[in-house]
C-alpha cells in the first residue's frame, strides 16, 4: 500500500538534539519504512524571525528529492514582505503549500493578516498545515511559551475559510462532529489511537474517512507508532488505503500514485 | 497499564478494549493497576482500586497482572499488600501521595524486599511550575536516587519516561541509581528516547511499557535503533528477570 507522510519536518530545533533531521536522512528513515512522499517543512521556520530564509534553507536541501518530498513553506503573516516571500516561495523555490505556526508567531488563525496570507495562499492553490503543537508542553523548554491551539481554534478557521484545503498536525481532540461539514480539512494521526482510545474511528464514525491522513511526526518522532496505528486499525482496506495516501493524494493533487 | 474494576472506570470503556488492543499489538501479558491520581485516598478507596485490579485479574487469568496500589502512610497498608500478594498480585505501585524516599514510605520498601517485588511508581519532571503544582508530591528521577541510595537492594521502577516530563534531565539524573528500572511507557514517543535510556542506563535496566499509549508503546521500541536482542530484553526478558526473583523464594517450610 502507498503511504503519504503528511508530517514530516527537518532542520534542528534549539531546545533538543534530533537525529535524522537532513532531507537525505528523511528520505533513508522513508525507505526504511516503506514511505512513498512525505510532506516536508523547516523547522527553522519556527523559530526564525525572518522565516523566509528557513524557506530557501528548505528548497535547496529538498530540491534533489523532488520525486519523494513535498516541501511547504513556513511564513509570518505578522512580518513585513510575506507578499513577496509568498510569491518567491511559489516561482522561485518550487515550495507548493503552506505551515502555519500562530501560537510560536503570536497571531489567532483567524486574525485578519492570518486571513490575509490564508486567502493568498489558497489562490495559489496551496493547500494549508497547522500543528495543534510541536512539542509535549509537560517538558517544554523554559523559553518555548507557545500554548497549544485548542480544538476551537480548528474550528473557529474552519468556519472562516471553509474552501482553504486543510491538514491539522499533531492533533487530538477533535470531535468530527463539531468540524463544519462543507468544509475541506484533513486530520493527521500521530497522535491519535486506532486501539483502545480509538479516536481514529471516532472521527471515522463522526466525520467519515475521508478526513484523516496518515503522518508520522519526523524528525521529532519515532515514525513506527504512526505505522503500527494503520496496520493494526479495526477496519476495510478501502478505509486504511484512504488514510495511507488516498486523502493526502487528493488534497496535495497528487497524481500518478497506486498501489 | 490501568484497567477498570472496583468501581473505577477510565475514559474508555471495558477491558475487553485492553485486552482487544493487546491482541492486535501481540502484547502477552498487562501489569496493571488502579491508582487514586490526585489527593489522598482513605484506605476504604485504596482496597476497592485493588479489588477492582483482582476482579480484572479473575477475569483475564494469566493475561492481567496486578500490581498492589497503596499509600504507604496507612498502618493497614502493610496488611493490603499481603492481601493483594496472596492473590498473586506481582509488585506494589505508588503514586503522588509522597516522594519515594519519604520515611513513610521506608516500611512498603522494605515489605517489597521482603517479598521480592517491584515497586512502580508513578513518576515525572514537568518543566512548569504549574506541573509540580498539580503533583507536588511526585517522585522524579531525583527523588529515585535518594531512595536507591537508601535501599539499594530494592527494586525501583520509576515510570513512564515518556510520561511528558523532561525525559532527558530524568535519564542521565537516574545514571546515579543503578538499581533502578525505568519503564518506556507514555504519550511522548520522541525520536531518541529509548536509545538514550539504554546508552546512558544500560539495557537491563529498561522495561516496555504502554501506559495506555498502545501502538506508541510498542512503536518506539520497535523503531528504535537497537539490536533485536536488546529490544527482547527490553520488550519482556528484563521484566521477567524481576518476576523469577519472586519464584525463586525458598518455600515456606
Amino acid at each position: 500500500m502507498p503511504l503519504i507522510d503528511v508530517n514530516t519536518w527537518i532542520g534542528h530545533w534549539p531546545f533538543r538534539q534530533l537525529r535524522h533531521n537532513t532531507a537525505s536522512a528523511l528520505v533513508r528513515r522513508m525507505d526504511q519504512r516503506g514511505i512513498d512522499r512525505s510532506v516536508v517543512a523547516s523547522i527553522h521556520g519556527v523559530l526564525y524571525k525572518n522565516v523566509h530564509l528557513a524557506n530557501e534553507e528548505l528548497s535547496k536541501e529538498t530540491r534533489r528529492f523532488g520525486d519523494r518530498l513535498i516541501p511547504f513553506a513556513s511564513l509570518n503573516p505578522l512580518y513585513p514582505g510575506w507578499e513577496e516571500d509568498l510569491r518567491r516561495c511559489a516561482e522561485d523555490l518550487g515550495l507548493c503549500g503552506l505551515r502555519l505556526y500562530p501560537q510560536y508567531h503570536g497571531y489567532e488563525l483567524t486574525d485578519p493578516a492570518s486571513l490575509e496570507l490564508i486567502d493568498a495562499a489558497t489562490e495559489l492553490g496551496w493547500p494549508l498545515q497547522v500543528p495543534m503543537r510541536i512539542v509535549d508542553r509537560r517538558q517544554r523548554h523554559p523559553w518555548d511559551l507557545a500554548s497549544d491551539l485548542t480544538p476551537n481554534d480548528f474550528q473557529a478557521i474552519l468556519r472562516a475559510r471553509p474552501k482553504a484545503r486543510w491538514m491539522f498536525l499533531n492533533a487530538l481532540g477533535l470531535d468530527g462532529s463539531r468540524l463544519p461539514a462543507e468544509s475541506n480539512f484533513l486530520v493527521e494521526i500521530s497522535r491519535m489511537a486506532s486501539v483502545l482510545q480509538r479516536n481514529i474511528q471516532e472521527m471515522i464514525t463522526a466525520a467519515g474517512a475521508g478526513r484523516l491522513a496518515f503522518g508520522t511526526g519526523m524528525a521529532f518522532n519515532v515514525p513506527d507508532p504512526a505505522l503500527l496505528k494503520l496496520e493494526v486499525l479495526d477496519t476495510s482496506k478501502a478505509v486504511k488505503e484512504k488514510i495511507a495516501w488516498k486523502n493526502a493524494a487528493k488534497m496535495l493533487g497528487i497524481k500518478g500514485m497506486s498501489p | 497499564m490501568h484497567v477498570n474494576g472496583g468501581g473505577h472506570t477510565w475514559s474508555w470503556d471495558h477491558n475487553d478494549r485492553i485486552i482487544d488492543a493487546a491482541d492486535r499489538l501481540g502484547i502477552d501479558q498487562l501489569c496493571v493497576s488502579i491508582p487514586v491520581m490526585r489527593g489522598m485516598p482513605t484506605m476504604e478507596q485504596v482496597r476497592r482500586c485493588n479489588d477492582g485490579v483482582l476482579e480484572a485479574m479473575a477475569h483475564y487469568p494469566g493475561r492481567i497482572l496486578g500490581y498492589c496500589y497503596i499509600v504507604p502512610g496507612y498502618a493497614e497498608s502493610m496488611a493490603e499488600i499481603d492481601r493483594c500478594l496472596d492473590r498473586g498480585m506481582i509488585g506494589i505501585k505508588l503514586y503522588n501521595q509522597y516522594k519515594l524516599w519519604d520515611p513513610a514510605v521506608h516500611p512498603t520498601i522494605e515489605k517489597a524486599i521482603d517479598e521480592d517485588v517491584p515497586i512502580l511508581e508513578h513518576a515525572g519532571h514537568p518543566t512548569t511550575p504549574e506541573g509540580w503544582a498539580e503533583q507536588p508530591n511526585m517522585s522524579d528521577a531525583a527523588d529515585f536516587v535518594r531512595a536507591a541510595a537508601l535501599y539499594p537492594e530494592a527494586m525501583f521502577i520509576e515510570g513512564h519516561i515518556g510520561g511528558g516530563g523532561e525525559w532527558e534531565w530524568s535519564i542521565r539524573e537516574l545514571r546515579r541509581a543503578p538499581s533502578v528500572y525505568l519503564d518506556t511507557s507514555g504519550s511522548v514517543i520522541d525520536e531518541g528516547v529509548v536509545e538514550m535510556a539504554v546508552r546512558e542506563l544500560g539495557v537491563d535496566r529498561i522495561l516496555f511499557a504502554t501506559d495506555m499509549t498502545m501502538e506508541g508503546g510498542v512503536g518506539k521500541i520497535l523503531g528504535a535503533d537497537l539490536t533485536q536482542t536488546q529490544k527482547e530484553k527490553i520488550f519482556w526478558k528484563n521484566f521477567q528477570h524481576i518476576l523469577d526473583r519472586r519464584q525463586r523464594r525458598p518455600s515456606p517450610l
